[in-house]
């Protein structure tokens, strides 16, 4: 059996820090692969070794595959963790790593490339009984388009098929409004991808986002970790997520990770992965949305009311160790919620806020967990992006999980950057969340009025 | 197309810059040049870097001795150390050593001091150089990326060595910069 002993880290920030403490827990060194910008980092002063492997902008460092393989074979490293971002998905890094004989802990490329074609994998999820959203194939012009819509009903989606986590999709909220919009997401799914192919799909209102942890190993173990909840979204970035889902019956949970072990099973998927899928709380039914090839940063919500560190059981799965427990062994135990703190002003229409951080008074006590990077005086570059810190509250039941928040936010001061604390606290404090009456256009469609409303007043 | 040289490249890289364009792949015989614009998005805060510095190409890449000797007056550092965490960008030496210049890698990979193996160095130390000689040879995946001295002089110390990794931005030679070099300003 394979033995990995040093770990080249490619990732920068809080996901850095998490992963050199994997690596230091199970008795391996680490490199940190660091931008001109992060040699002061706080990942940097943990790591055991580390490399400067470019100057600031991601494409000439942390995007830059020929520098983060020379500085694997270099140091003696014999894997490479990608983190989430960067080129976590991005099948060209674990290509290197095969012909430079260095491990890539993650997946296959391929399964990486079938996976990011969300056509072929929405395809699969369909020969496998797995219900999809009511939508199109492929469509190549605007009457494709027209007719398209007509069969799933309006208000539909028109989405790239090389997009996903929200980026490449626009609501067409009736007939009249088709064509302005297709030839926009036409036009823009050309220039963010550099493929134009789109689809059709129902718009569902009153939806949640729910997704499904899997680890998968060499010998064809598949477990999964159950489920989490990231309905509380801000232009399709997750802001608070939680586990379990207060909204999936015990039923839907059953039918969700099956479908989720059905579907990374078909693929023979090795190592974590998560499959995201749509809840339509109106209907009681969900649908397979799409697969993340990677680790997902909102993955501590789901290792608190597990117990299972996904970051260590990475690692062991590429070293080619079995996953280390049976899904009989997995005990989901209370409730742990998420919030993603970040760098930017909620008065000022979440603008980003890079700067030096003067203070840093870190909530602690029972059930709270930080993953963060910072630290007072830590100064937070311009250059990435602006997550802080996770700030975790696990509670014996949703109640506990959310007073244990909220405590915690109150005791959280940061000066220095404007962060999203505020934000978070109105969340976790208003009567629709504590009631889990949420789907994924409240947060953006009432609270965020609402708290418009209440700054005029 | 014989060859091309960094005329050429320059010349490639101003036609792109100036189109419409945003990513341009030239292969031709041995020579693979890849460019990409900075996207719009992009902070400006790396100004001071060459356009060439973001080509990777075998061609000669070309330390910027504007970029290299903007911060001379704040900046003082150690060419000996080894550890990335103690390294800053551009240069200065002690005292002693004062007017030396620091040749520093323009990308990280791995460092060689001749063309090929068994060849002669391109530079020992004592030798004069002028701005265009190559000094080193910085392979990146099978890429090999000439280092120009960027400043005419002599080579006083060789800091990397042949074969090993160098880091972005780590100390690769000092030169001692010819009297007229040094009238420079900052140099």
């Amino acid at each position: 059996m394979n033995k990995i002993s040093s770990v080249l880290v490619a990732n920068r920030g809080e996901i850095a820090v998490r992963i050199i403490r994997a690596c230091r827990e199970l008795g391996i060194q680490s490199v940190l692969a660091v931008s001109e910008a992060d040699r002061e980092s706080l990942p940097a002063r943990m790591a055991d070794r580390v490399v400067c492997i470019g100057p600031p902008p991601a494409m000439e460092s942390y995007l830059n595959i020929g520098a983060i393989i020379m500085a694997a074979v270099g140091t003696g490293a014999e894997a490479i963790h990608p983190g989430y971002g960067f080129l976590a998905e991005q099948p060209g890094l674990p290509e290197a790593c095969e012909r430079y004989g260095i491990i890539f802990i993650g997946p296959k490329a391929d399964q990486i490339r079938k996976m990011g074609d969300k056509l072929w994998a929405r395809k699969m999820a369909m020969n496998l009984g797995i219900p999809v959203i009511p939508g199109s194939q492929l469509i190549g012009d605007f009457s494709d388009a027209r007719v398209a819509g007509e069969k799933v009903g309006f208000p539909v989606l028109i989405k790239a098929a090389a997009g996903g986590g929200g980026r490449g999709m626009k609501i067409v909220r009736q007939p009249a409004d088709l064509k302005v919009v297709f030839d926009e997401a036409s036009a823009e799914a050309r220039a963010a991808f550099g493929d134009d192919r789109l689809f059709v799909e129902r718009y569902i209102p009153n939806a949640r986002h729910v997704e499904v942890q899997i680890l998968g190993d060499r010998f064809g173990g598949m477990v999964h970790l159950g489920e989490r909840d990231c309905s509380l979204q801000r232009r399709y970035q997750k802001m608070v997520e939680e586990a379990p889902s207060p909204a999936v019956s015990p039923q839907i949970r059953q039918e969700l990770c099956q479908a989720a072990l059905g579907l990374t099973r078909q693929i023979q998927y090795e190592n974590a992965g998560t499959v995201e899928f749509v809840l339509d709380q109106d209907e009681d039914r969900f649908y397979f949305l799409e697969m993340n090839t990677r680790i997902q940063v909102e993955h501590p919500v789901t290792e608190m009311i597990t117990g299972i560190d996904i970051l260590q059981e990475q690692i062991r799965i590429a070293a080619g160790h079995p996953i280390s427990f049976s899904q009989e062994e997995v005990r989901f135990s209370g409730q742990a919620i998420e919030c993603r703190i970040t760098a930017e002003s909620p008065r000022r229409g979440f603008q980003p806020c890079p700067g030096r951080i003067s203070q840093w008074d870190a909530p602690r006590g029972a059930g709270i967990r930080l993953d963060t990077h910072c630290y007072p005086g830590y100064f937070v570059p311009p250059y990435y992006d602006s997550l802080l810190a996770k700030l975790i509250a696990w509670g014996k039941d949703r109640p506990e999980a959310l007073e244990r928040m909220n405590k915690a936010l109150e005791e959280f001061k940061v000066s220095g950057v404007e962060t999203s604390i505020p934000f978070h606290r109105s969340i976790v404090r208003h009567a629709d969340y504590r009631r889990a009456k949420v789907n994924t256009r409240w947060l953006e469609e009432s609270l965020m009025r609402e708290c418009e409303e209440h700054e005029k007043d | 197309m014989e060859s091309i040289d960094q005329e050429d490249i320059l010349l490639i890289l101003k036609l792109l810059e100036e189109s419409k364009f945003d990513d341009l792949c030239l292969e031709t015989g041995n020579l693979k040049l890849i460019a990409r614009k900075q996207g719009k998005g992009e902070i400006q805060a790396e100004k001071e870097f060459s356009f060439e510095e973001r080509v990777s190409s075998p061609a000669p890449q070309r330390i910027n001795p504007e970029g290299r000797n903007q911060d001379l007056e704040s900046q003082v550092i150690v060419p000996e150390a080894k550890e990335s965490r103690r390294m800053e960008s551009p240069v200065l030496l002690p005292k002693d050593q004062e007017g030396t210049i620091l040749i520093q890698a323009p990308m990280l990979g791995t460092f060689y001091r001749a063309p090929k193996p068994g060849a002669p160095p391109f530079v020992e130390v004592g030798q004069r150089v002028t701005e265009d000689d190559v000094v080193c040879i910085i392979e990146v995946m099978k890429l090999f990326n000439t280092v120009k001295a960027g400043v005419q002089g002599q080579i006083t110390k060789i800091l990397a060595e042949n074969g090993q990794m160098v880091e972005f931005q780590q100390p690769l030679f000092l030169i001692k910069p010819t009297a007229e070099e040094r009238r420079r300003p900052g140099a």
